[in-house]
């Protein structure tokens, strides 16, 4: 077991590291920053001055080896644009990204599972066709759209709901709806194609033979084990909806991560990006690593087979 | 008893005829931005030369002197200056009783002070004409030039931060980071928050000079989706709206109880030819660069675009500065610029090559390609660049055949000339020996009048050379709502944003 997790340890931190230096080059090939940083026109002796500040002078090695030098640290650097510590930064849209994707994942759930779960035991009838309309929606229509719908039937026609910004439980409502679908669609499809599969094996045919009611196979039964992916996925996803709500969060004016990450990249703020990129892999890396430690705990075929 | 009561009348009266007749300032008004706003804005020494950061800044500084409602340069914590015959030296006298937030006075050395601190991107072109800068007693400030140069107060007031007055003891004292947290001015209105990306706080400051404002607390929220912006206006969440286009901007003003504020800005656009100096080039040719301009009706692209309220002044020069000279008017004429293409030898039109436009503007270039290739086969291949990139690509001399080019930088018509039309400008690719020699005249020239007269010549050249194909001065279209009474919006003429905020008042 203890050679396992040192493994799966090792991969984390390869995974992190090719992480680091991916985010790293690729941010940098997005341009210039300091033509966001000046007026047009500013002449090539202030954007080098500019440049030598921001520490952009200096060769790609170097300012790797410093990134990951200052990251160790626990420094994350500095926003070019707003001239805060980025870890600040991060920290302060962090709640209001928690409490959207804890909403948005209470949705998801509320409304995935029951829905799979239909769908799986009503196969080819209209709740399973319902439910296979209602998925195909939540993952085609763009999030953006969604949200604009939202707020123009909500909060300008019906007045019910604030458009934008942050506060209340109010504000929460649309944009967690309009992030969550996505995932509820994800959910939903999930859990039906889990519960198929549960459903067909051949304890849960033993079970039905045994005169056990319907229901009681269903939920005892099958879904017991049917939810093992599900909540797999709804943890990674969890962790996608914290980091990377962009276009939600850009049209609602929530204050989150995700529109920390859209302006980081509208402005060339590579600290910005890098942090926000990086501690979004780093938390999708450690709930990876959580995941494979319970399933190697759970099933010794996989700790053994490592 | 009675001596009590003669007090207590005495007080009355005393309170009826010493204080000031104002009323407290009370009220929120809340505006949903565009931007993400930058805490360099808090800042005048880093504050680019661009009309976005004054947005802030005429809130929470003041400077000596700014443009204002009733003029583009008003005497504000300098309570007057003057210049020296020779042209060499300038001095100030600071307003007295000027108090910063943090109750300090305002004092010359402050002035100074913000001078040499200052090092946005106009501190090198400034700071190596000014010879020194002098304290003279508390209240005046002498600046002494190397050369004599008309267009200090234009850089030192206008087109930089460096006449922006920080307090210098408050900046020393927290830091220059500790500054742009917390920063202090002299300003209608202090800091109280900021949340990067999110919002902006400000609350009245009732000792400014000027007057108290009406307006207790101002609000800036950052809304970066338009229709988003348009829904928080009509729900009332905010007051004020910047920057609703195309067919929102006619919904807001179908909307009952919503009015639309266009504000005309400083910025006028252009289509640059940049070829024309080539020989070779058909646009060498001036009847060719006078056909363009006669098929580009500017009142349709109006009407499209911005629902009209764009100012088509047929010119690179806004409107609003200094010295502009308002060039004839180029009326839409196709079969005089078929004719003047037949004269050129291009009766067919010809393949014009790459049109670099800034994707911001894409809309309104595209426009501008479609008449040029519809009246007189003028073929282009437009190129879309992001913004920042555009201008970097602008400045870095990597264009060919036409640019759409624009401005929204404070100055005066020399100081635009400068940067577009005379040699060595950073957005020039060519130049006429005509025009560089009366630039050169007029920078020497100390006699108002006389300058103003070289100035004006000099755009009379640009529009008889048909230089360049003007599309309008942009009306920036904005939006209030109902509880708003002035909005501050199109008071300074040129200015895109809501200013003087100490004029700002909601309804009663």
């Amino acid at each position: 077991m203890k050679k396992f997790i040192l493994q799966r340890l090792t991969y984390s931190l390869i995974s992190l590291f090719l992480l680091s230096l991916t985010i790293f080059l690729f941010v940098r090939l997005t341009g210039d920053p300091t033509v966001l940083l000046v007026e047009p026109g500013a002449s090539k002796e202030d954007m080098a001055m500019i440049r030598e500040q921001l520490g952009l002078d200096r060769s790609l090695a170097v300012q790797y080896a410093s990134f990951v030098k200052d990251i160790v640290r626990g420094d994350f650097g500095k926003s070019f644009y707003y001239r805060t510590p980025v870890l600040e930064l991060y920290l302060s849209r962090l709640p209001s990204s928690l409490f959207l994707a804890a909403a948005a994942m209470v949705f998801s759930l509320v409304i995935g599972i029951p829905s799979g779960i239909i769908a799986a035991v009503k196969v080819g009838k209209f709740w399973d066709n319902f439910g296979k309309v209602f998925a195909l929606l939540g993952l085609s229509m763009p999030q953006f759209w969604v949200g604009l719908l939202l707020i123009l039937f909500f909060s300008v026609y019906l007045g019910w709901l604030p458009s934008s910004g942050s506060g209340t439980i109010w504000h929460v409502i649309m944009p967690a709806f309009a992030l969550g679908w996505f995932f509820a669609a994800a959910h939903m499809r999930i859990t039906r194609s889990s519960m198929l599969e549960v459903l067909g094996s051949e304890y849960v045919k033993l079970a039905r033979l045994k005169g056990l009611p319907e229901k009681r196979v269903i939920v005892k039964h099958a879904l017991k084990n049917a939810l093992i992916p599900v909540l797999t996925l709804a943890g990674i996803n969890l962790v996608l909806m914290v980091n990377v709500a962009v276009v939600v969060e850009t049209v609602f004016a929530w204050p989150g991560i995700g529109r920390l990450l859209y302006e980081g990249i509208a402005f060339r703020d590579f600290p910005v990006v890098q942090t926000t990129v990086l501690l979004s892999g780093s938390m999708i890396v450690v709930v990876n690593l959580v995941v494979d430690v319970l399933y190697a705990v759970i099933d010794p075929r996989i700790r053994l087979g490592a | 008893m009675p001596i009590a009561r003669a007090l207590v009348a005495a007080l009355a009266l005393w309170t009826v005829t010493v204080t000031p007749a104002y009323a407290a300032p009370e009220g929120q008004l809340t505006w949903g931005v565009h931007i993400t706003l930058a805490p360099t804005w808090f800042d005048p020494a880093e504050t680019p030369n661009l009309i976005t950061p004054y947005m802030v800044m005429y809130a929470l500084h003041d400077s000596m002197v700014k443009a204002m409602p009733e003029h583009p340069m008003v005497p504000s914590l300098a309570e007057s200056w003057k210049a020296s015959p020779d042209g060499k030296t300038y001095e100030f006298t600071l307003r007295k009783n000027v108090k910063f937030h943090d109750g300090s006075p305002l004092t010359a050395e402050d002035v100074k002070y913000s001078f040499e601190r200052y090092r946005g991107t106009a501190a090198k072109s400034l700071k190596e004409r000014v010879a020194s800068v002098e304290t003279v007693g508390a209240n005046q400030v002498r600046f002494k030039l190397k050369n004599p140069w008309p267009d200090f107060l234009t850089f030192y007031a206008l087109s930089s931060g460096a006449g922006w007055i920080v307090p210098k003891k408050y900046v020393e004292k927290v830091g220059e980071d500790g500054y742009k947290k917390a920063p202090v001015g002299a300003g209608p209105y202090k800091f109280v928050s900021f949340n990067p990306g999110v919002e902006l706080v400000f609350e009245a400051f009732d000792q400014y000079w000027r007057k108290s404002p009406s307006v207790k607390r101002l609000v800036f929220k950052m809304i970066p989706d338009e229709t988003t912006r348009l829904a928080a206006l009509k729900r009332g969440e905010i007051d004020i709206v910047y920057s609703i286009r195309g067919e929102l901007a006619e919904e807001l003003q179908r909307t009952p109880g919503l009015t639309l504020k266009p504000t005309i800005i400083q910025a006028p656009q252009w289509v640059a030819m940049l070829d024309q100096w080539d020989p070779k080039s058909p646009w060498h040719d001036r009847r060719v660069r006078l056909a363009a301009n006669l098929v580009v009706d500017r009142n349709a692209i109006n009407q499209a675009v911005t629902l009209g309220h764009s100012r088509i002044t047929h010119s690179l020069i806004p409107s609003t500065f200094d010295f502009s000279w308002k060039p004839p008017a180029y009326k839409v004429d196709v079969a005089q610029a078929k004719k003047l293409m037949a004269e050129a030898g291009y009766a067919n039109g010809f393949d014009a090559g790459d049109y670099y436009m800034d994707i911001s503007y894409a809309n309104v270039q595209e426009i501008v390609a479609g008449m040029l290739q519809q009246q007189l086969g003028i073929k282009t291949r437009m190129k879309n660049v992001e913004r920042a990139a555009y201008w970097s690509g602008y400045t870095d001399k990597k264009y060919k055949n036409l640019a759409y080019t624009a401005s929204g930088a404070f100055g005066n018509a020399a100081t635009r000339l400068e940067s577009f039309v005379v040699k060595g400008g950073p957005f020039v690719y060519g130049s006429y020996p005509d025009i560089d020699g009366l630039f050169a005249e007029q920078a020497a020239e100390l006699d108002r009048k006389k300058r103003e007269a070289i100035l004006h010549k000099i755009q009379q050249l640009v529009h008889e050379k048909a230089m360049i194909i003007p599309i309008w001065e942009l009306g920036f279209l904005n939006g209030q709502g109902q509880r708003v009474q002035e909005s501050g919006l199109g008071l300074i003429p040129g200015h895109a944003y809501s200013a003087p905020y100490e004029d700002v008042r909601l309804k009663k």
